[in-house]
């Protein structure tokens, strides 16, 4: 009896690690409690049920249609967490087209087999722009969330192996290098000023959990860590200088496209999620 | 561009007397003793122009009176107004947390319910605007005056400063004794191109209008940069200020994109004593809201659509609602004046409450505007027992029910304010005449600490008018069953400086997730 519970739980021990995003899924399942219980979240009780409901369907369209691989609802997954944790609206209709944009960014957005858009990040950005009645709350996090955050980024590097750790330090140094020299060297603001910038829970979120997104980056590492620097002097400036909240996102956004033609020059290891076993690109992208 | 890059407006006052603080911190032309109390802002944002209206409650001799006021660019005459004091009290009245009355249904009776409404005084508005000459002049201060202005009883330089050190001595020797700090303060806003008003009283002008009270300044401009620069105001302050803003957007509720902005507890039921002590009871819930909440937020206190097609706006409503000449007063240009409600167009209102003070402010608050425009206020509800029937039978089970209610209400009331309710014990079964105590002075079950020898104006809960329903099922001979709300007013109330901070729940936070993740991380090695 003991022994076949035993062996149950290491199956199932085994089945959890197999894949990274099963520890991207209970963050940001945490994440999501912690807003919704302890920081009193003033969201609509329709959204996360409706956000899931509509990603979920779409991905499942996505199975059945263009026949992709039963895991990749766990992407979806994500992208719901995702979209309700950093996205807000107080219609249903908004959130309906924010969850179809997303995952149907997958089937639409890409090049060679490979979608250059972050889903969540892409399904936030377009809607606002489309019906312009979404939101981002950046200061939603306040810091009673910061140790929260800074564990539980610690505590996924550390069972993720660290993958694409490069991105999110590339992005971080950019835009928190730019911002350092900007407030603390050239204005002369208390350091305080600047601690308060980087302990927000939104910027966090960004960096550990969705630049890093290895689906949807440049496929080879320097050239990787050239655009995370460019995404994050791109946030940089449209914070400083045009006061643009959430910046990164936006900076993600518009930055996204380049994946594709990066990876069109400089090939690299397309990432897989499954077994984490790379495989390599042979085929020469068509013309 | 470069008008892109510069600061929103700041302001410091520059007084011998006690004032109402705004953002600014406090200077004064010889040692006196300064407090903050409470400032009010109303902020208009529309696209990228801001308009800013502070009030400054001075009261003293108007020739002590000074104020510098760091602006994004050089204002032109008409950006610069004065408007009547009024429209805060009209948008303070209306916004305040309100206080609901209900009377319960009898078992035997049918229900009813009925609202009355405290009606406003309606106000006049008056925003005269005088010319003066503009000059400039360059001084070993590098300091440069780049305009001058009279606008109503004010007289107003606008500086352009190169560095710090000139503008400190600049108002050192025009008469202004700044405090310590101030240069490491002013120092990042002259590093953004940020100009600077200073503030006089025109004695001539004054004597004309023939009033002590100063009336708010108004500032218009152009600017990406939303924010309300708080910084400033913290130069010399001690302790906590506290700062109301009313804010008037056309698509929808205003939060700050760099602190939390949360909701205050709303729609509670409470003891029908809270009556009496509404003004306590609201600051103590304030105060302890802010304990649980934690110091670095901005609270939410009411968000209502304004706009001209809706005609609810307010419900229930502690005075009328603001009205057209009221709000273009306040800045709000893209109204037409006009439909059954006095204006047709967008328009969406938002009161928000901060207690801020260095240590957990330090950044600016800086706002966005969203598209939300879900309504909100701060409610409290006082359910009245029903009068005793003789041969009723199931008054048994209703006073059962009333009695399991009251406890609840004194729980909540608990909860709410942190007040020690023992000494209410005796409440929930006392329907008629019961005399309830005072409520607790200083802050039972609450870490926060009053500063007693700080005069606090005794809160004054607005009369209420109880009005009989008109459609009154049971008839006036019967009894009387009116509702009726009172309305807390901004004015009555002062927070008092808080001498202990409080711990943060920062550390406990972090050790439930360190246990966590050392718990995945040992699940992990266990990979075969």
């Amino acid at each position: 009896m003991l022994t076949t519970i035993r062996s149950g739980t290491s199956r199932w021990i085994a089945d959890y690690s197999s894949d990274a995003r099963h520890y991207q899924l209970t963050f940001l399942f945490i994440f999501l409690l912690t807003g919704l219980f302890a920081l009193n979240w003033s969201m609509p009780g329709w959204q996360i049920p409706l956000t899931f409901l509509i990603a979920l369907t779409t991905q499942l369209a996505g199975i059945l249609l263009l026949r992709l691989p039963i895991h990749s609802l766990k992407s979806a997954l994500i992208t719901s967490f995702s979209l309700c944790l950093l996205f807000r609206s107080d219609q249903t209709t908004v959130v309906i087209l924010a969850a179809f944009i997303a995952i149907s960014s997958k089937f639409f957005f890409k090049t060679n087999g490979k979608h250059f858009f972050n889903p969540a990040n892409v399904g936030i950005c377009a809607t606002i722009l489309i019906t312009g009645q979404g939101w981002i709350s950046p200061g939603q996090w306040g810091s009673e969330g910061i140790w929260l955050f800074l564990v539980g980024i610690l505590g996924f590097l550390v069972v993720t192996r660290a993958n694409r750790l490069e991105l999110a330090l590339s992005f971080i140094a950019a835009y928190g290098g730019a911002f350092l020299i900007r407030m603390l060297l050239w204005q002369n603001w208390p350091v305080d000023a600047l601690t308060h910038l980087f302990t927000s829970g939104s910027l966090l979120l960004f960096t550990f959990f969705m630049i890093t997104d290895p689906a949807s980056t440049p496929s080879h590492k320097i050239v990787r860590i050239i655009w995370a620097f460019s995404v994050g002097l791109l946030a940089f400036y449209l914070q400083a200088y045009h006061w643009v909240n959430g910046s990164p996102l936006w900076a993600l956004f518009l930055l996204s496209p380049l994946t594709s033609v990066l990876d069109y020059f400089f090939k690299g290891e397309r990432w897989t999620w499954q077994d984490r076993i790379p495989e390599k690109i042979t085929t020469a992208p068509a013309l | 561009m470069n008008k892109k890059n510069l600061l929103l407006a700041l302001l410091f006052l520059l007084t011998q007397q006690q004032v109402q603080a705004f953002c600014g911190f406090y200077v004064a032309r010889a040692d006196a003793k300064l407090f903050n109390k409470t400032s009010q802002v109303i902020l208009v944002r529309n696209g990228d122009r801001s308009t800013i209206t502070m009030s400054s409650d001075f009261q003293g001799n108007v020739s002590d009176f000074a104020m510098v006021i760091p602006v994004p660019t050089v204002l032109q005459r008409e950006d610069i107004k004065v408007v009547e004091r009024r429209i805060f009290d009209q948008f303070d009245a209306y916004s305040g947390p309100r206080l609901v009355e209900y009377h319960d249904q009898g078992p035997c009776q049918r229900m009813y319910l009925n609202e009355s409404v405290q009606a406003a005084a309606t106000m006049k508005s008056r925003a005269p605007v005088s010319d003066s000459e503009m000059s400039r002049e360059e001084d070993m201060y590098r300091v440069a005056v780049v305009a001058r202005y009279t606008v109503g009883e004010y007289d107003i330089q606008i500086l352009n400063a190169q560095e710090s050190g000139g503008l400190e001595r600049w108002l050192n020797d025009h008469g202004y004794k700044i405090p310590d700090g101030a240069r490491e303060v002013l120092e990042p806003y002259i590093k953004s191109n940020m100009k600077f008003f200073v503030v006089k009283v025109n004695l001539e002008e004054q004597q004309r209008l023939s009033s002590q009270i100063l009336r708010p300044l108004q500032i218009s401009f152009n600017s990406p940069k939303f924010m309300l620069p708080i910084r400033l105001g913290m130069a010399n302050g001690e302790g906590n200020q506290d700062m109301i803003i009313y804010a008037f957007s056309q698509k929808g509720r205003i939060e700050t994109s760099n602190y939390r902005t949360v909701k205050m507890p709303s729609d509670r039921n409470v003891p029908i004593f809270i009556k009496d002590h509404f003004g306590k009871f609201y600051t103590d819930l304030y105060k302890e809201n802010i304990r649980r909440e934690g110091y670095d937020n901005i609270f939410l206190e009411y968000a209502w659509d304004l706009s001209g097609q809706n005609s609810v706006k307010c419900d229930p409503c502690p005075s009328q609602p603001p009205l057209y000449n009221e709000i273009t007063e306040a800045g709000v240009n893209w109204l037409q004046s006009g439909g059954w409600s006095g204006y047709t167009g967008q328009l969406f209102f938002t009161r928000l409450h901060v207690t801020y003070n260095r240590r957990d402010f330090p950044q600016d608050l800086i706002f966005q505007e969203t598209p939300n425009r879900e309504q909100f206020q701060c409610r409290y509800i006082l359910n009245h027992p029903a009068p005793y029937i003789n041969d009723c039978p199931e008054w048994g089970s209703y006073q059962e029910q009333k009695i399991q209610s009251r406890k609840n209400e004194l729980r909540e009331l608990a909860t709410l304010t942190g007040w020690d309710v023992s000494r209410y014990r005796e409440y929930p079964s006392y329907f008629q005449g019961y005399r309830a105590p005072q409520p607790p002075d200083g802050k039972t079950g609450s870490i926060h600490q009053e500063n007693k020898n700080q005069k606090t104006k005794p809160f004054r809960p607005q009369p209420t008018e109880l009005v009989p329903s008109e459609n009154d099922p049971i008839g006036s001979n019967d009894v009387k069953l009116p509702d009726s709300i009172a309305a807390i007013s901004q004015d009555d109330f002062v927070m008092q400086d808080e001498s202990e901070q409080g711990e943060k729940k920062d550390l406990s936070y972090g050790f439930v997730a360190l246990a966590a993740i050392t718990g995945l991380f040992l699940m992990h090695r266990k990979k075969p």
